[in-house]
């Protein structure tokens, strides 16, 4: 028993619906956390550039207001979108989550302070900037989305612990004060840069959407907009591909080899994925050109969303081939618990539509497009 | 046990009482301030109270920011923590309630989308609309409440559950309703308490009158109702795991007597505000937050205070051992470890401590201590068992017999120790270095040692000095010289009562001093 790696059982609970509706449910609600997570971290990003630039250029300083007011609301939507992913991980990979975490208990502890501060901050930011304070609320932004770029590393320290049980015996025991973190490991910087980049590019489509928002209003901004956004993200998804070359040579050679025919779906998505995302640069960098680049920004949208399922699908398939050699999620007992289950899909689907109208009624109701006028 | 433990010096329960009781106190408000904002719209309409109407878009704002901001994180921050500090205990949460989480989840999510559509709409929406969208945060808002109040008095009575493991057994439990009325009273206190710390910062005498007048309103029947609703949920909970709360274990008794004080000041407290409601000063306000925060604080603490040793009643125990075995408990669970042994069975222990050595028995005693007592004890610090065995100046055999009886102690907050003979010892050895009491200082008399001292020393861990306590029931029908002599043969009065340890003139003190109690 000595030296084999310490993985906990499974909860003795079965679980109370099919594997492959949890494995839905965790990808699906993951894709629209990772969306809106990157709407709050490129768009933070962008913010602070655009203050900069906005000493000189009025526009930007537009851009970085409007922004600004926007994070507080989607740091909200990125921790509600959280706690469904959150909730499915700890249901499917439980006993190796929870044991990372502990293993680094004070990071992951921190992540609630961080995120506290870092949520006041962009309030602050929000509702307080006016001319007097500007240089100071500069600074608590900048502060603010450092905390936020740190929350993610927090988080990429343990979801890769936890891919790795053959290395928590030896660190555990080593300091089990849960002052740990994955430094040692391979995959994590190019990981991490992997979703910040990612950020960059999926942000400025905060800008598009604006733009395309504001189009009919404020046609000289909304192209700013688009223009700037489309920049933003055709410079960082070509960094991308570096980055993402750079982790995967990073794996270790039989999980990279799931990309390179091993797994057929993993390969056939990281190869669609590069194509797609290839395309897309071209698309938007036409659209760009054009008199009215909507069209082009709104196929290039399109193209990096399906991107973006592929890559959580990649995620999910280099998962599940790092916890091969310990743990087959197929192994999991099975109970459904029908009626609970069946009351849930309701309320979802009850729940979407009465967001959809609320959405709906104030974004797009009569007082919002009399105010428009 | 299946999980590594977290090994903080202070004690990783002073985190969870943080985290948790601020969560509270501002969850409740979340739910209650959304019926307070809907209510108090309404009324500024109805009077044409322009005044009150730009008050509570303040408050709302001030709301949003309390509720949405701080409210949501640290709802996450308990869930971070208590998986962090029983990991167990909540993969159980998790795997028997899944689609209870879930179900939370979608309220959560609507919850916060209207809160802040509420706030940002009060420029946006026409009036109609803006009420609807409060209507919904409200809604969604005392929908979360109806499902996390059943897992959380699920954890403190599961009733049927513990036989069916089926999810509504578990989730419509003994205490289900009687506490979701508790929580749902004290959401509309909390309405009307936060509304205060705005309402008395005004400036506007006016318009502090009214918002001091309307508050009180929230607060006062509130409080008349609390203690009906209180009645109930003690009757609801089973007598004799209620009876820790009431006076046999000092530590439920005093958060049980702290609620009936700081309720009855914070009741006394709002009725006072109305007699000059335009005068309150901003202080004031703060003061009733503090005595409605600690009332909130001890009905926590009675909550979990009575629910030990378990974390998930007569299923799990407060140190993830399984009461009895279920399916996939992994041999974790009393019988089990008691016959394999918690070295064999439990997954954290260090490769080299898995078995018992002359040299290595201290060293392994600790690892015990850590998987076994470390989710409620320290060395040094909260709980700090250092401190526990040289005040009762414990030794080595006292230390023993006592880990045999851990279930007895203390009207019953601990769970037994699980594990062989030769881990006993080792914990037992590893305990009694931490204390300077001597085997021979043990059994040695002080001179002017009291009856109620040799009392507390030797038997107050299980008995209290009280006259309906088996111990006084039974000496009170025999003399000084009887008693002294049962007290020599304790362990065969009842095999679960270790030997009498001490010396002989301590037990003729002792045996005088019962005999002359309650009379």
């Amino acid at each position: 028993m000595g030296n084999l790696p310490l993985i906990p059982a499974a909860d003795p609970m079965p679980l109370p619906a099919p594997l492959w509706l949890f494995k839905v449910l965790l990808l699906v609600t993951f894709l629209l956390h990772i969306i809106v997570m990157n709407f709050l971290l490129g768009g933070g990003v962008i913010a602070i550039v655009a203050r900069w630039r906005g000493a000189k250029d009025e526009k930007f300083a537009r851009l970085s207001r409007d922004l600004s007011k926007k994070i507080p609301s989607l740091l909200a939507a990125t921790i509600t979108l959280g706690v469904a992913p959150l909730l499915f991980l700890q249901v499917l990979y439980g006993q190796l989550f929870y044991t990372s975490s502990v293993i680094m208990a004070w990071p992951w502890f921190m992540v609630v302070v961080i995120l506290t501060i870092a949520y006041y901050g962009y309030y602050l930011v929000a509702f307080k900037d006016q001319k007097n304070n500007a240089a100071v609320l500069g600074w608590v932004l900048i502060g603010s989305v450092f905390l936020t770029f740190l929350v993610g590393f927090i988080y990429t320290n343990n979801l890769t612990l936890m891919l790795t049980p053959e290395k928590w015996g030896k660190i555990y025991f080593q300091d089990p004060s849960g002052w740990n973190l994955n430094l040692t490991e391979g995959m994590l910087l190019p990981r991490y840069l992997h979703f910040m980049v990612a950020s960059l590019a999926i942000g400025a489509f905060l800008l598009i959407l604006s733009g395309l928002y504001r189009w009919k209003r404020d046609v000289e901004n909304a192209r700013f907009l688009i223009q700037y956004g489309g920049k933003w993200f055709m410079y960082s998804t070509m960094v991308q591909f570096l980055v993402g070359i750079w982790f995967l040579i990073a794996l270790p050679k039989e999980k990279m080899m799931i990309f390179m025919g091993e797994n057929l779906l993993a390969t056939i998505a990281m190869l669609a994925g590069i194509l797609l995302a290839l395309a897309a640069i071209f698309v938007m960098s036409g659209a760009l050109r054009k008199e009215d680049p909507r069209k082009g920004a709104i196929t290039a949208m399109s193209l990096i969303g399906v991107v973006l399922v592929l890559m959580v699908i990649m995620r999910d398939a280099l998962r599940d081939a790092y916890l091969a050699p310990y743990f087959k999620l197929s192994d999991l007992a099975v109970k459904t618990q029908f009626g609970v289950l069946l009351l849930f899909l309701v309320l979802f689907v009850g729940g979407i539509l009465v967001w959809i109208w609320m959405m709906k009624k104030y974004f797009f109701g009569a007082q919002a497009a009399a105010l428009k006028e | 046990m299946n999980y590594p433990v977290w090994d903080v010096s202070f004690g990783i329960g002073i985190l969870m009482a943080i985290v948790s009781v601020t969560h509270v106190f501002v969850s409740h408000f979340a739910v209650g301030g959304g019926l307070f904002l809907v209510l108090t719209e309404r009324k500024a309409y109805r009077e044409n109270d322009q005044t009150l109407l730009e008050w509570l878009i303040r408050h709302t704002k001030f709301f949003v920011l309390v509720t949405v901001v701080f409210g949501a994180v640290s709802g996450v921050g308990i869930w971070f923590t208590i998986g962090l500090i029983h990991p167990s205990g909540t993969s159980s949460l998790i795997h028997s309630y899944v689609w209870g989480w879930a179900i939370e989840w979608v309220f959560f999510f609507l919850e916060i989308t209207a809160a802040l559509l509420y706030l940002y709409g009060w420029k946006k929406m026409d009036r109609a609309l803006h009420e609807k969208i409060g209507w919904i945060y409200f809604g969604a808002a005392f929908m979360s409440m109806v499902i996390i109040n059943g897992i959380i008095t699920f954890m403190l009575t599961p009733g049927k559950w513990i036989q069916t493991h089926a999810f509504w057994d578990g989730f419509f439990n003994p205490t289900y309703w009687p506490s979701l009325f508790i929580r749902f009273i004290f959401a509309l206190a909390l309405a009307g308490i936060y509304a205060l710390i705005t309402g008395t910062w005004q400036k506007d005498e006016a318009l502090k009158g009214t918002v001091v007048k309307w508050s009180a309103r929230w607060v006062i029947p509130a409080f008349v109702v609390l203690p009906l609703v209180a009645w109930w949920y003690i009757h609801s909970v089973p007598a004799h795991v209620w009876a820790s709360a009431a006076g046999k274990m000092p530590t439920a008794t005093r958060y049980a007597n702290i609620i009936v004080i700081f309720s009855i000041i914070t009741f006394v407290l709002s009725l006072i505000t109305l007699l000059k409601p335009r005068k309150i000063p901003f202080v004031y306000s703060l003061v009733i937050v503090a005595t409605a925060f600690m009332t909130m604080w001890g009905f926590e603490f009675v909550r979990e205070a009575i629910r030990k040793p378990y974390i998930i009643y007569d299923y799990m125990y407060g140190n993830s051992v399984f009461k009895e075995a279920v399916p996939g408990s992994a041999g974790m669970d009393v019988a089990s470890l008691d016959a394999n042994g918690v070295l064999k069975v439990a997954k954290w222990i260090r490769p080299e401590s898995r078995e018992i050595t002359e040299e290595n028995q201290l060293s392994v005693g600790r690892e015990i201590f850590r998987v076994e007592c470390q989710s409620c004890h320290t060395v040094d610090g909260y709980r700090s068992i250092r401190k526990i065995v040289n005040k009762k100046k414990w030794g080595f055999s006292s230390i023993y017999s006592r880990l045999g009886l851990l279930d007895k102690m203390f009207n019953g907050v601990m769970p037994p120790f699980a594990g062989t003979e030769k881990e006993k010892t080792a914990l037992a050895l590893y305990l009694a270095s931490l204390s300077t009491v001597q085997e021979t200082e043990e059994a040695a008399v002080a001179p002017k040692i009291s009856g109620k001292e040799v009392f507390e020393q030797h038997c107050s861990d299980c008995h209290e000095a009280a006259p309906d306590d088996p111990l006084f029931e039974f000496m009170k029908q025999y003399d000084v010289a009887k008693i002294s002599y049962f007290i020599t043969r304790l362990d065969s009065l009842n095999e679960e009562m270790p030997p009498y340890e001490g010396s002989e003139d301590a037990r003729e003190i002792l045996a005088k001093w019962i005999h002359e109690q309650f009379k």
